[in-house]
């Protein structure tokens, strides 16, 4: 085998466990009531778009109040957790991680090929129903914007759940207590800390796409795609950290 | 570590040197020292010996707190090239349970790279599942469930296969057919570690015995040597014949028997040779026309050679 062609089969042999441990997450992570489950933020996300309309302002003013609050305030943090988690840290609980730990492949390719399971799943679930709620609202202008919010917000928060999927045992409270403690309380009172807040970030990409109130625009925070690249910073970063951590598990058992 | 010395091995593939592992407060494995090379070995241990512990130490999956630990030449905690050598069949039930076999096996031949497409077919088939590969997991009784994990195990052709209570859950033709398969993968020239509580199983299966309890190395050896070990202890020998209390008395007169007690037409009586008492009972019944109907051991657990070997 000449060295080009001997250097495409490994090329094309590296790239097979990515593939196989995302196309695994995906069948192994997403059982049917777990597929279910993911139809109801989305399902909420259409009725979240239907209230936007009893607002009393303008359309879009009611849109961007509900995505403030109900999309991107509980919906996309409670759907990216519940499919975070079914990636890492429900593995991790049940103690299957092993299957895929016990193998040649990089800690870091089973963090990153993990993380694009959750991802893609975020991606065909909630982002067409929060586009859909825009169109609901009646601002279908604002679709593109709430799906490109949601694609980037989307990846931070599947990232950040990976993480701590795999670095606490207790992978559920703690992405709760990010959630509700962390963002929705200190970072909404400290700037500083919703510069690393998925929820916040994510509105704020919205914000730079479309038309928002004033009051709903927050002082100290990039808008638009300033906010979409540091929400890739926070996804990369909890990818890394991801790769690192897993290396360092104590793996247990079932029974453990 | 002397050449003598039966913890040890002179072709090792498998080398722990005095490995300790601890939970918080809690010691699991405490300066644990031996080898495993080609064939099958038993790693024998009551409940809670740390025998799991070791073994999740061997595949990586634990990292030791102290002490060294390598597979084919590397640390398997730290070098990943180390996995493509090893497997691992757990003891928990924990299996992904909305796949298939099927799915589970080509999944694992897919992260070792297994070049050779016809492999994950060939491990169902060893383990029996073929008929039923399609079925997902999550629905499989306990022994399917084990089987499955043997063939994910067996795809990935290792050189190192780590098997934790493989047998539990089995029937008893399926239990035969492992033991068969785990000594042939041993002949082969793999190297197979094979935990269990139950002695007769480990004898059955391995041809070296590593005994640990409570964390430490108890003995090792052959399981002709643990068994001797066993043998030469005190037990207690229950006899059910129509002349218990003659028995017994001509019974004492051998110097294998310390003493005797009868109650209700059976004999107890106390030895630290019970190889001896074994040869001359029959003997002695037959001699004195006494039909015997019953002669077993009182406190022929495994628990209670375990007892014997850490006093």
């Amino acid at each position: 085998m000449s060295e080009q062609s001997e250097a495409e089969a490994r090329s094309s042999r590296a790239r097979r466990p990515a593939i196989a441990v995302t196309g695994f997450a995906l069948r192994a992570c997403f059982p049917r009531k777990r597929r279910w489950g993911l139809l109801l933020p989305c399902a909420m996300a259409i009725l979240f778009g239907l209230l936007a309309r009893t607002d009393h302002g303008t359309a879009s003013e009611g849109f961007a109040r509900v995505a403030d609050h109900g999309l991107f305030g509980l919906l996309l943090p409670i759907a990216c957790l519940v499919i975070g988690d079914a990636v890492m840290g429900a593995e991790v609980r049940a103690g299957t991680l092993p299957f895929t730990w016990l193998s040649p492949v990089p800690f870091r390719t089973i963090a990153v090929a993990r993380w694009a399971a959750g991802t893609l799943v975020a991606w065909v679930t909630i982002v067409p129903a929060f586009a859909l709620a825009a169109v609901v609202a009646g601002v279908p202008e604002a679709a593109a914007a709430a799906a490109a919010a949601t694609v980037v917000g989307a990846c931070a928060y599947v990232a950040v759940f990976v993480l701590l999927g795999c670095a606490t045992r207790r992978a559920t409270v703690w992405s709760l207590g990010v959630v509700l403690l962390g963002e929705s309380l200190v970072a909404t009172a400290l700037v500083s800390v919703a510069q690393l807040s998925p929820r916040w970030l994510a509105f704020a990409v919205f914000g730079g796409l479309t038309d928002v109130p004033s009051d709903l625009v927050r002082d100290g925070l990039a808008r638009g795609w300033g906010a979409a690249a540091q929400l890739v910073v926070i996804t990369l970063v909890c990818l890394t950290l991801s790769g690192w951590r897993l290396g360092h598990l104590r793996v247990s058992g079932s029974s453990d | 570590m002397s050449a003598a010395d039966p913890a040890f091995v002179p072709d090792a593939t498998v080398e722990a040197t005095e490995v300790s592992v601890w939970f918080g407060p809690k010691v699991a494995l405490t300066e644990l020292s031996c080898s495993f090379g080609p064939g099958v070995a038993g790693l024998l241990g009551p409940n809670g010996a740390g025998k799991t512990t070791f073994m999740r130490a061997i595949t990586g999956l634990l990292p030791v707190n102290s002490g060294r630990l390598r597979v084919a030449g590397g640390d398997p905690r730290r070098d990943r090239a180390v996995q493509r050598s090893i497997a691992l069949v757990s003891e928990d039930e924990a299996v992904p349970g909305s796949v298939s076999a099927r799915e589970l096996v080509h999944y694992i031949a897919d992260l070792h790279r297994v070049a050779d497409s016809g492999a994950p077919e060939r491990a169902l088939a060893t383990v029996g599942l073929l008929d039923v590969a399609d079925r997902a997991v999550g629905k499989f009784s306990k022994g399917m469930r084990q089987r499955t994990k043997v063939a994910a195990a067996l795809v990935t052709d290792p050189d190192v296969l780590v098997l934790d209570e493989p047998l539990n859950g089995a029937d008893p033709v399926q239990r035969a057919n492992l033991i068969e398969l785990f000594r042939r993968l041993g002949a082969e020239g793999r190297t197979v570690i094979v935990s269990s509580h139950v002695l007769h199983e480990v004898e059955r299966l391995a041809d070296r015995v590593i005994v640990v309890i409570q964390g430490r190395l108890a003995a090792a050896g052959s399981h002709r040597a643990i068994r001797d070990a066993m043998d030469d202890r005190p037990r207690q020998v229950l006899i059910r014949a129509d002349g218990a209390r003659r028995l017994a008395a001509a019974l004492l007169d051998l110097d294998s028997v310390a003493g005797a007690s009868v109650r209700d037409g059976e004999a107890v009586i106390a030895t630290n040779r019970a190889r001896d008492v074994a040869v001359a009972l029959p003997r002695i019944a037959r001699e004195m026309g006494i039909r015997l109907t019953e002669v077993r051991p009182l406190d022929d657990s495994l628990e209670s050679l375990f007892r014997e070997l850490v006093r």
